[in-house]
């Protein structure tokens, strides 16, 4: 599954493909698009949050300044000779200025210390202190033992007439930190949300303007199986009605030349069919009279005869093959039973003693295949061996899954591994071992057909040693199986 | 009086060396080179002719159209030669007709083993041969070559008629398409399936209802053929 997985990903180069190009660049705009976006919304948000807090800071700042002002001036000129009074006016000003929950009051009083708050004065910036007697106000952002806070503060010279005291307000930020946080955080999920719709639309919106692209290849598809009836929609965008209508002129184009060269296949097959007809029967006209003749005469008929013979399956072959090259060829498939198949290939291969082996199981094994294609595959392949290994000695099959293995052996010289694949070539023959061409006659055309036979079924031959360790060749010709339909018509 | 073949076939020389045969075979010949002409000598009652030999290839009108002419009113047997046995050719001129076909170049031996399977094909089968045959309306009476449906006598060539004695000999067995070929067409294992299918669709639209779902010749297992009880 994992492997699977992998070697889609890696093997098949996916990304190449111009809909996953367009999908990452949609994908990849979208995801710019909404960081940059996330981007000024949070400074925008974070700039008004922080001016907010600080606006609001700043006139609770401003009314508990009033009330420090005026309750502080009634302390006495020197509070250590009446502390319990100083307390009394510190106590009564703390309880009149107001808090919220993150804010806090420190009171400094000159030469005598921190008063007013739970606060202590370590809490207090250095640089708050020295910017509070340079200027009337001063408020800065710092950290307190990590944590972040804002103090606002102002000097209230001689606040009784006698001292000058620092009042400052802390707030903890926490609380806003948090906000801001939280703010960075949505705005982060949301860029990457809308990267992945970006790539959904891409998606879509890609598949759509590729669809034409993607009719073009299913119909060059069709067109490929031999289906010229195939045409594109006129499209309506000017732009893709360009590329509809050549490609409608090309399968014209196309479907008008193979019509001309099975024409001429079909053409040429009965012109020379004609004269092959008159020759042959004369030559059976007469050889039925063959005892009138003279002894030469009777060999010269049997000359001329073979000869046609071959000449005849030449033509027959040459025009099967090129019914192939026009993909004019249509099976016809039938059922049959293959044990029974066999034995009639068998039987009517002259000369040869060929043995049938099947396991048990698979004697009643139908395939669906063309009947007279497969008779001369195996009669073709019989011939082969005839011709160069001395004959075939069995036949063999077995079904596995859905595909039946049809295996002709031999016991000649076997064939080079460099042929294996040559010999199934037009007008090829295999050399044997010792390099030579071998004696036989004939031309190569009997592999070949054997290949596109098999071929056309779906099907694979191959040839290699035999596998009980002696001498010899093993062709072997896999095609499926084949539907068996139960009922109905079995003709088109 | 003896058999007559009429062969149809555009070609001068392989008519002459095909005539030559037939009648050193000891029958006797009428040659024809256009559909015309054939259909001329056909209708021509003096000389009735007992097997047609028709090329498929013919200039004026063709092979098929001379079948069907033929086959209007007339049951003698035909054999079309074709210049393929893949081609649709074979499966349209079985339609238009034709009992049986041969593919150029053919040997004169197998025209003659043709010739003669017609022969004995359109000999009524010898009487007390057989017995009639009930199936549901279909009534068939191999010593008179008759078929009836209803009490309707039903139009079958020699070929339709022997093709379904052979099924109702046993009504319900399978017949596959090679013992079908031997039995009627005295073809061996590698004859033409599509004889068998074509002769039994014509077959079909003769004695059937709804000649789409047969009620009578059932196809089984795409093996074969059998004739329902």
């Amino acid at each position: 599954m994992y492997k699977a997985l992998s070697d889609l990903l890696l093997k098949t180069e996916w990304w190449r493909g111009l809909l996953a190009k367009l999908t990452i660049a949609y994908a990849f705009g979208s995801l710019i698009l909404s960081i940059s976006v996330a981007y000024f919304t949070f400074t925008i948000a974070q700039d008004q949050l922080i001016a907010d807090f600080e606006e609001s800071a700043l006139i609770q700042f401003g009314e508990n300044l009033i009330e420090a002002r005026t309750g502080l001036a009634a302390l006495p000129e020197n509070s250590d000779e009446d502390p319990e009074t100083s307390s009394a006016i510190i106590n009564s000003v703390d309880e009149k200025v107001k808090h919220t929950a993150t804010s806090d009051s420190i009171l400094v009083l000159e030469g005598i210390g921190v008063r007013m708050g739970n606060r202590s004065r370590r809490e207090i910036p250095e640089a708050q202190t020295s910017l509070i007697q340079e200027s009337e106000l001063s408020g800065m952002y710092y950290k307190f033992e990590s944590e972040k806070r804002y103090i606002v503060g102002t000097r209230i010279e001689n606040v009784n007439g006698f001292i000058n005291a620092d009042y400052h307000e802390l707030h903890v930020l926490t609380e806003l930190d948090e906000t801001i946080k939280k703010l960075r955080r949505i705005l982060i999920g949301a860029a990457i949300l809308s990267g992945l719709a970006g790539a959904t639309l891409g998606y879509y919106a890609a598949k759509r303007a590729l669809s034409p692209i993607s009719r073009v290849s299913s119909a060059a598809r069709e067109m490929a199986a031999g289906n010229f009836q195939t045409k594109l929609d006129q499209e309506a965008d000017p732009d893709l009605a360009i590329l509809s209508s050549s490609f409608n002129e090309m399968v014209d184009k196309l479907r008008e030349r193979v019509e001309r060269d099975q024409r001429f296949t079909s053409d040429v097959s009965h012109e020379l069919r004609s004269p092959l007809m008159t020759l042959s029967a004369s030559i059976e006209l007469l050889e039925r009279d063959k005892e009138n003749l003279s002894d030469n005469a009777k060999e010269a008929v049997e000359l001329i005869d073979n000869g046609l013979k071959r000449f005849v399956q030449l033509v027959e072959d040459l025009l099967e093959i090129s019914r192939m090259d026009a993909g004019a060829v249509q099976l016809q498939l039938t059922p049959f039973g293959l044990p029974e198949f066999l034995l009639q290939v068998i039987s009517h291969s002259v000369g040869t003693d060929i043995e049938l082996r099947h396991s048990n199981r698979d004697r009643n094994l139908v395939i669906s295949a063309d009947k007279r294609r497969m008779a001369q595959v195996l009669s073709n392949l019989i011939s082969n061996a005839k011709k160069y290994a001395g004959g075939a000695k069995s036949i063999s099959f077995r079904r596995i899954g859905d595909s039946v293995q049809i295996t002709v052996e031999d016991e000649g010289p076997g064939i080079a591994i460099k042929d294996r694949q040559r010999i199934f070539e037009r007008f090829s023959r295999a050399t044997n071992d010792a390099g030579n061409r071998g004696t036989a006659t004939g031309v190569g055309l009997g592999l070949s057909l054997v290949a596109e036979h098999v071929r056309l079924h779906g099907g694979k031959v191959w040839a290699t040693d035999r596998i009980d360790g002696k001498q010899g060749s093993r062709f072997v010709v896999e095609i499926p199986v084949g539907e068996i339909f139960d009922t109905g018509e079995d003709l088109a | 009086m003896s058999t007559r073949i009429l062969t149809i076939e555009d070609d001068e020389e392989i008519r002459r060396v095909v005539s030559i045969f037939l009648q050193e075979e000891g029958w006797q010949v009428s040659q024809a080179g256009t559909g015309e002409q054939a259909l001329e000598i056909f209708a021509d009652k003096e000389n009735k002719v007992d097997v047609v030999l028709i090329d498929i290839m013919l200039p004026g009108i063709d092979g098929f159209e001379v079948c069907r002419s033929i086959r209007k009113d007339s049951d003698v047997p035909i054999i079309m030669v074709t210049a393929r046995a893949d081609t649709h050719d074979v499966v349209a001129g079985l339609e238009a007709g034709a009992d049986d076909y041969l593919t150029k170049p053919f040997a004169l031996k197998e025209l003659s083993a043709r010739v003669r399977a017609m022969l004995r094909r359109a000999r009524t089968p010898e009487a007390g041969d057989l017995e009639r045959i009930k199936v549901g309306e279909l009534e068939i009476s191999p010593e008179e070559g008759l078929v009836t449906k209803n009490d309707v006598e039903l139009n079958l060539t020699k070929t339709e008629f022997k093709l379904l004695v052979e099924l109702a000999v046993q009504p319900g067995k399978v017949f596959s398409r090679e013992v079908l070929l031997e039995k009627v067409w005295e073809y061996g294992y590698f004859g033409d399936g599509r004889l068998v299918d074509v002769h039994i669709r014509r077959l079909r639209t003769k004695v059937e209802d709804d000649p789409a779902s047969p009620r009578y010749v059932v196809t089984s297992r795409g093996l074969g053929y059998k004739l329902q009880p």
